[in-house]
């Protein structure tokens, strides 16, 4: 059998009742690799991303968010009033020639639309239905709600990182929706696929929005559960290397990364800052004593970055070997960043209202595979007409009766 | 019991702290994962935590998180046998992962084409901080410099202070999380096609999926984002202190939403001093909310109240009262969180030299017919070499003889 440059997902339909963040970002994944993946949004009860920035010139409108398109490339968008008593009709047929359905309402929701999993199940027998709640399905906090922002708190990420003795800072966004959720989702997805492929089973995925951002921080657990130490925020202090920090450059907010993590890193660094004779104190000879010295060492190192261009000394640091990186803000990576470049990672796509806009790629080529999103974020409603005539093939007048009664709001 | 969704999948994990949690994914869900480790063991041995705090190839906690579920061997494969024994194995696995230097794996004969060429389904992920060519494909990194390149790391952190990194070594983690889900697309592809490929995973590129709306809002908008500006985004949403800790409020600040609404009812019944303020009609007003004016005001009213009351009673209340609160947990609360309680998140974690009961993190996913499930402990350091390397037939007194010298252990 000769394999062609088929995506690995295609001839997959996808029914995504996904909306905001983490859902959004899993169906992306789906969608950018071949699947054919059908929003399903109402003006009722607009998916928010749709009303948060940044949007084209500034200006707000509901298909005008970078922060939407995003994560809604190479899928197609319909709307549904999911609350109309019609509109299973509708959604039914969407559903019946479904492989996946996904969601990622409160717990309960999907099953007061009449599309909780046992009723699904009855409309498409081998259904993989992932639903992405934040708090799994059952027990005795499964109605708590919250967002991103809520998720980043309870989980620990939120205490753990930032300066000791100040209120904790995160990493600055709602971490858990953008990685630790999509990918965890898209991974069990896949997996239910391969079993379904083997089987012809389908199943239910009872995804905790809490769960993935747990199991990355495993470590840090076991050093509670084995050892009784708590950790605690430690800035960019690392467990055992020195010098290992951000520290300052020249320009307003401009600073760089520089971690040393031995000898041989040492001396490299040493000989890029021209051998300053603070560097020969024995006292610096091996990595526990620089450790025990870390706080002058980065005083000393601080005081030699300042005045230097970050994305320079990061190339001269790293032509001797220091691991070494620029801190590079979103004019960087999006503008300037030449590997990010090489590599293909932003991709413009043309979309009616916003125009030619920037698309984050996957993070990952494939040889033989292309990778890249092909289709614009639909607009609100986009393609309605189509999917209802050509996929679930009413006629032009039932169309025209939804629309009449408000089914398609 | 079905069948587990990857049983049948042999996978060779040849990656360190950027890859193993991506093996560790294939693992909990059934496939037969074989760590290949240098005779001397991978480096994340000597990674802390450490049992009792004591370094040694089978204390390193971080190394027994990430390896679950897998089998290990070690080989030199620096050695012409141990190439050739590499390629015997990876003649019957279905995917290889690994996170070597560029062109370190077809400098030893042991590259994707090399490993095709006796069989042609096999997938290779390469797991690298830049990616396989390009300016930087050589470029040494740590998590640090991936944060930093990838721009996470600039919007994390307090305005007035320099970055600071995500706890946990979340730009290793996203490289392995997208790795496994490319890893995963790319095995469905070879199942269906009979082929496999290289797929190419950049930790840089994987970062930038991080930045929530910052690629956007530079490309729309032309502003960058910064570091947050303080505890609150806007009067009323944010982290504050209480009692025992933190919490994070998402009252949103604005006037007309359910949240602040209900939430400003909550501190009157309460009785919080100094309310009747917060009920004027400035407070409508979001323009207003931004202003350093409302936050301190808001800060000054309900901190002295926050005090009072602790993380998990501020949660159940506010939960109660459909406010979007959340508790800022840290890794003690969350062993004891009734939710993952009930979920049974937190499994038994099992070591060799831990006598007392510990406890790790458990399914990031519950799915119905093939669950999540831990299948044994991280290997010793050559623990299943004899039995591997038997499975291709190589006698017992052929692998003493690769032992003694030296090429296996």
């Amino acid at each position: 059998m000769s394999a062609g440059k088929k995506l690995p997902l295609e001839g997959l339909r996808v029914a995504d009742f996904c909306w905001i963040g983490a859902g959004s970002y899993t169906t992306k994944v789906l969608g950018d690799m071949g699947a054919d993946v059908i929003k399903i949004e109402s003006s009722a009860r607009l998916d928010s991303l749709r009303l948060a920035g940044p949007y084209t010139d500034g200006k707000a409108g509901v298909n005008r968010s970078g922060y939407f398109a995003d994560r809604n490339s190479s899928k197609r968008g319909i709307t549904v009033d999911m609350k109309h008593p019609r509109a299973l009709e509708v959604i039914g047929r969407l559903v019946a020639q479904s492989d996946i359905v996904a969601n990622n309402f409160a717990a309960g929701v999907m099953d007061k639309f009449g599309l909780g999993y046992e009723d699904v199940r009855r409309m498409r027998p081998d259904v993989i239905y992932l639903a992405m709640s934040m708090q799994g399905a059952e027990g005795p906090q499964r109605d708590f709600r919250g967002t991103g922002s809520s998720i980043a708190a309870l989980t620990g990420i939120q205490d753990l990182s930032g300066l000791p003795g100040r209120i904790p800072a995160g990493t600055g966004t709602n971490y858990p929706d953008h990685l630790p959720n999509p990918t965890h989702a898209a991974f069990a997805v896949l997996a239910a696929l391969r079993h379904r492929r083997r089987t012809g089973e389908g199943q239910y995925i009872d995804f905790a929005q809490t769960e993935p951002m747990l199991a990355l921080l495993g470590p840090t657990f076991l050093d509670l559960t084995v050892n009784g130490r708590l950790q605690q925020r430690r800035g960019n202090v690392h467990p055992w290397a020195a010098p290992h920090g951000v520290y300052p450059c020249a320009g307003e907010d401009r600073w760089i990364a520089i971690t040393v993590m031995d000898d041989a890193q040492w001396a490299a660094l040493v000989r890029v800052m021209g051998s300053p004779e603070w560097t020969t104190d024995e006292k610096l000879a091996t990595m526990p004593e620089r450790y025990r010295a870390r706080e002058e060492l980065d005083r000393r190192l601080a005081a030699w970055t300042a005045t230097q261009d970050a994305q320079a000394l990061m190339r001269a640091l790293q032509a001797e070997g220091v691991p070494a990186g620029a801190v590079q803000d979103a004019r960087d990576v999006t503008r300037d960043d030449p590997q990010l470049r090489h590599r293909g990672h932003w991709v413009r796509l043309p979309h009616a209202e916003m125009g030619e806009t920037i698309y984050n790629n996957l993070p990952f080529r494939f040889a033989r595979t292309p990778v890249a999103p092909h289709r614009p974020a639909p607009l609100l409603g986009e393609h309605t007409r189509e999917v209802l005539a050509d996929m679930l093939g009413f006629s032009e007048s039932e169309v025209a009766g939804f629309e009449a009664e408000g089914v398609l709001k | 019991m079905a069948a587990a969704a990857l049983e049948g999948l042999r996978i060779l994990d040849l990656s360190g702290a950027m890859g193993n949690y991506a093996g560790k994914m294939f693992g909990d869900m059934g496939a037969d994962v074989i760590l290949v480790e240098p005779p001397g063991g991978s480096e994340l041995r000597r990674e802390p935590p450490f049992i009792g705090d004591v370094a040694g190839p089978e204390r390193s906690l971080s190394f027994a998180y990430q390896n679950t579920s897998k089998r290990g061997i070690c080989l030199d494969l620096d050695t012409a046998s141990g190439q050739h024994i590499l390629r015997e194995i990876a003649a019957t696995a279905d995917l290889v992962i690994e996170s070597f230097p560029p062109g370190w794996m077809a400098a030893r004969g042991i590259g994707h084409a090399a490993l095709a060429a006796r069989r042609p389904s096999i997938v290779t992920t390469s797991i690298t901080p830049f990616g396989q060519d390009g300016p930087y494909a050589q470029f040494a990194a740590t998590d640090l410099v991936g944060l930093a390149l990838g721009g996470l790391l600039y919007i994390g952190g307090y305005r007035d202070a320099a970055p600071t990194q995500a706890h946990g070594d979340q730009a290793f983690k996203c490289a392995a999380m997208y790795g496994a889900v490319a890893a995963m697309l790319a095995v469905t592809e070879a199942e269906l096609s009979g082929e496999g490929q290289h797929v190419d995973v950049a930790m840089q590129e994987c970062v930038t999926l991080a930045l929530e709306n910052s690629a956007q809002g530079y490309d729309l908008e032309g502003a960058v984002r910064l570091r947050p500006p303080g505890d609150q985004r806007f009067a009323g949403y944010g982290l504050f202190p209480c009692k025992d800790g933190y919490i994070y409020l998402g009252s949103r600040g604005i006037g007309t939403s359910p949240a602040w609404a209900r939430t400003l009812q909550w501190l009157k019944d309460d009785g919080m001093e100094g309310v009747q303020r917060l009920f004027r009609p400035e407070w409508s007003d979001t323009a207003w909310l931004k202003t350093v004016e409302a936050r301190d005001t808001f800060a000054d009213l309900f901190i002295p109240w926050a005090m009072r009351h602790t993380k998990a009673w501020l949660y159940e209340e506010g939960q109660k009262r459909l406010i979007p609160l959340a508790p800022v947990s840290t890794p003690a609360d969350l062993l004891d969180n009734p939710q993952l309680a009930a979920r049974g998140h937190f499994v038994p974690f099992v070591h060799p030299l831990v006598a007392t009961a510990a406890r790790m993190p458990g399914a990031p996913y519950v799915l119905s017919r093939t669950p999540w499930r831990t299948q044994r402990r991280a290997p010793l350091l050559g623990e299943h070499t004899a039995e591997v390397l038997a499975e291709i037939g190589i006698t017992k007194e052929d692998v003493a003889r690769l032992c003694a010298a030296g090429i296996a252990a």
